[in-house]
């Protein structure tokens, strides 16, 4: 009696895990891929800290101006 | 509301909208990939077609959600006419170009749920219409997130 090996696809419940496991998988290395493009961001404090910088640039160029004009 | 979206990205308006619209897109290309498995097109011994319409499923809505957010981040700290003022010079063809395909892939996500949900009959057209989304959200993201990473 010889046995037939045919092969089988997993079971329903298996290819809905594996499935949903890949699309998961396809997220973190899309975040990954792209977040090392991108490099390091700004945090808070560098923008605030930039945004006070221009700011008083901004002033220091005023009273130049205002200086020059009086 | 560009405070709320300032605070909520930290500052990284950009980098965020980069990032998850990247994400929407690999899982866009994903999403056709299991139609193809779903409708026969593709044949592959590890997926029947009854599972890979439910992950479809799933990872549509997930996407699509991502996508609302991003469209969300985008409508309210750069707005449709200020986006194009603010890329003005050359930019402003690219800037054009992602407006309108931005929107125009909303209103075919809005007619692919309809026809799912509610108006069956018009459902031999879904997989032109899901290949209209991949398609217009491929031009949004190539004039965007592509030209942020590549473009400088």
């Amino acid at each position: 009696m010889g046995r037939v090996n045919v092969a089988t696809a997993p079971s329903h419940r298996a290819q809905l895990i594996g499935s949903l496991v890949a699309a998961v998988l396809i997220v973190a290395i899309a975040v990954t891929a792209v977040t090392l493009a991108i490099g390091p961001g700004l945090d808070a404090t560098e923008l605030r800290e930039r945004q006070e910088l221009q700011e008083e640039r901004q002033e220091q160029r005023e009273e130049r101006r205002e200086e020059r004009e009086g | 509301m560009e405070d709320f979206v300032d605070g909520v990205t930290n500052g990284n308006v950009s980098q965020v909208k980069t990032v998850l619209a990247s994400v929407v897109l690999a899982l866009a290309a994903y999403q056709v990939a299991l139609m193809a498995v779903a409708y026969g097109k593709l044949r592959v011994p590890f997926l029947k077609p009854k599972a890979a319409t439910f992950t479809h499923r799933a990872v549509g809505d997930a996407a699509v959600a991502v996508g609302v957010f991003v469209a969300f981040l985008c409508y309210s700290y750069f707005g449709i006419g200020d986006g194009i003022e603010h890329a003005r010079g050359e930019e402003t063809g690219r800037a054009t170009i992602h407006v309108v395909s931005g929107s125009l892939f909303v209103v075919a996500v809005v007619a692919k749920v309809v026809v799912v949900r509610w108006w069956r009959s018009l459902g031999r057209f879904l997989p032109a219409l899901g290949l209209t989304m991949f398609s217009l959200f491929s031009v949004a993201w190539l004039t965007s997130a592509g030209n942020y990473l590549w473009g400088g």
